[in-house]
């Protein structure tokens, strides 16, 4: 998530190479057919969508481009939350609804638990906030504190963050940061330099929405460097295939981050092909779109593969809180066509 | 609550846990009058939120396996109080109930804003060990709410955490709320003897929706389970000696036992009437060769 949608007209971001961009097809034009059987056989983990505001759709057309798992930060929602109540329903429907319905659609759903730099922004609901979190960072199938970082980069952002990474230390789990959309250089830097004053081992930390100026030194200091696929504010995948070309596979992953913008939530399965496309190693290509975002989450020892590698049952008929994803008249798939109902 | 009970639960954990898990549960800092585990210093006491915590990271650090009761223990449990069993529970499950009673009461206001606190934030497994603990929670007219709300959720395994085998809603529950839970259960198709008390709260009212309940599942082809009568023998009358009848001449050798058993426990004459014309059921009943335990599954 994450873009900076405030603005009506979509604006290409300060990194972005405009001329590039205007040559190159964006990832959002190409077609399940143009790609599907290049990355068949392939599986992806997509380690940041905001599916709570995506479409069942989403979650039909990720399992049938090979997502088979995915993690759900926490953040934010698209308008200010007004109480510490939104806040415990959101976390909530993170392990609960959430995971239900994507679990219906074949896709093992992970989630990281944080407040997000732009609500800690509000210090009297950031406090009761805080006073809450650690009840959800310890939940199962969260694999991570995330994710937190800066925004606007003010006080109450650090403090914040500050508070945060104690958490993560004290509960064992990985960092996942958000680094800011402006000024996207200096807030990265100041990420990292805050996780490492707080004496985090940098291989317990994934510093995400990273660019061709951040990459370098998110590596060279040890850390995990995530790219974010999304069109107009964050990498296309065109320039995505240059960084995998030019850094390697190592310690690097890409994710979608697609949430209620304009974003693709099939933005891994495409760069997949892309990258298949430019001849880029197929072990390559399983790094960095499922194998090192496993390597990086599972640290906090709440994914285990075999949940997902060899595929993920899916019964529909299934019930969450005696509610089923199935609406009026619908039948679990495969669809049974009775004529009589008892 | 008694401490006994706690120290009951804990010596069950710690038959339960390794080394490890055992200390885990110590270094949570939690005050254990009475218990002292061998090497291990003793622990002070806990603050809510890290018993909370604590409660919410179990699963990270015990093993989900299913723990073992002895006898003995059983008794003991039962003996202070009545109708409380962990059979079948999980460790994790069992460690949270724990967790739960070691939380300071004295400051009312302070206690139950935490367990309301652990309620809003709860997943599945949570709400689970939540309402198992009811019974041992203190101020327990405080968790009526959430007690039947439980009732009306249809969360599977929650719904089962609250109704069978707790003996909270015998205790506690009105009558609407008691006979909401035990038609919950009927239209469930959950088995209604696993229900505490459910002999003590029998009454006429829930008898007579029963009789209602059981018409409109026959006008849709369908049946009641045969044991589900056991909640209307004292309240016979003419309405129910009619369901009586139908069950006597049902097809199922289950709703015919049913029937004999409803009947021979009814004060109604008519009902004794019905019961002789059957002369093989009624002798294997008077004999006690027949009982409601038969019909139990």
């Amino acid at each position: 998530m994450c873009a900076n949608h405030t603005e009506i007209t979509p604006n290409p971001s300060h990194f972005e190479d405009s001329e590039e961009a205007s040559q190159a097809p964006a990832h959002r034009d190409i077609a399940w057919n143009d790609y599907k059987d290049l990355i068949k056989g392939m599986r992806f983990f997509d380690p940041h969508i905001h599916m709570v505001s995506r479409t069942t759709d989403d979650y039909q057309a990720m399992n049938q481009a090979g997502i088979v798992a995915l993690i759900e930060p926490a953040f934010w929602v698209g308008q200010p939350r007004t109480g510490l109540s939104t806040f415990k329903d959101y976390y909530s429907s993170l392990v609960g609804w959430e995971r239900f319905r994507s679990s219906q659609f074949g896709i093992k759903h992970y989630c990281t638990m944080g407040l997000n730099s732009r609500e800690a922004n509000n210090e009297p609901l950031a406090e009761q906030v805080m006073e809450i979190l650690p009840l959800y960072i310890y939940k199962e199938g969260v694999v991570g504190v995330g994710e937190i970082g800066f925004d606007d980069q003010t006080p109450a952002e650090e403090k914040y963050y500050r508070l945060q990474l104690e958490l993560a230390k004290e509960a064992k789990l990985p960092v996942q940061i958000h680094t800011p959309h402006r000024d996207k250089k200096k807030g990265t830097e100041r990420s990292m330099a805050i996780a490492l004053e707080h004496g985090i081992d940098p291989s317990w930390v994934i510093v995400d929405h990273n660019n061709e100026e951040t990459v370098k030194s998110v590596l060279d200091q040890g850390f995990w460097a995530a790219f974010t696929i999304y069109p107009f504010t964050k990498m296309g995948n065109e320039r995505m295939v240059k960084v995998v070309e030019q850094y390697g596979p190592e310690r690097i992953m890409i994710n979608s981050a697609a949430d209620w913008g304009i974003s693709d939530p099939l933005a891994i399965p495409k760069t997949a092909a892309l990258m298949k496309m430019r001849g880029i190693p197929d072990e390559t290509i399983r790094l960095v779109t499922y194998q090192n975002a496993i390597d990086a989450f599972g640290k906090s020892g709440q994914i285990d593969v075999a949940d997902f590698e060899s595929g993920y049952a899916v019964d529909q008929s299934e019930k969450f809180h005696g509610n089923s994803i199935l609406r009026g008249g619908q039948q679990p798939a495969p669809v049974k066509d009775f004529l009589v109902i008892n | 609550m008694s401490d006994i009970i706690k120290q009951k639960i804990w010596e069950i954990i710690a038959s339960n846990t390794s080394v490890t898990e055992a200390e885990w549960l110590q270094q949570k800092g939690v005050s254990m009058p009475g218990v002292a585990m061998p090497g291990v210093a003793t622990p002070g006491v806990a603050t809510p939120i890290e018993l909370m915590t604590a409660f919410v990271a179990a699963p990270r650090f015990l093993s989900k396996k299913i723990i073992h009761t002895s006898d003995g223990e059983k008794a003991a449990l039962n003996f202070e109080i009545p109708g409380f069993s962990v059979d079948g529970w999980s460790l994790v499950r069992l460690a949270r109930v724990w967790l739960l009673t070691q939380l300071d009461p004295s400051d009312k206001e302070e206690y139950v804003k935490n367990i309301e606190t652990l309620f809003d934030t709860a997943e599945m497994n949570e709400l689970v060990a939540l309402y198992s603990a009811l019974p041992l929670l203190s101020y327990p007219d405080q968790w009526l709410f959430r007690a039947t709300d439980a009732v009306r959720s249809n969360m599977g395994f929650v719904f089962d955490a609250i109704a069978l085998h707790n003996p909270y809603p015998e205790k506690y529950f009105s009558e609407l709320a008691w006979n909401q839970l035990v038609l919950k259960t009927i239209f469930n198709d959950k088995p209604i003897h696993l229900i505490e008390g459910l002999e003590n709260r029998s009454n006429e009212k829930l008898a007579m929706t029963l009789s209602d309940f059981a018409h409109e599942r026959w006008a849709a082809g369908r049946g009641v389970p045969a044991q589900v009568w056991r909640l209307t023998g004292k309240y016979l009358n003419q309405t129910l000696l009619a369901d009586m009848q139908h069950l006597f001449d049902s097809e199922k050798e289950e709703d015919r036992k049913a029937a004999a058993l409803a009947c021979s426990e009814a004060p109604l004459p008519a009902a004794q009437y019905l019961l002789a014309k059957y002369t093989d059921l009624e002798k294997s009943v008077k004999s006690g060769a027949l009982t409601w335990a038969d019909l139990e599954h």
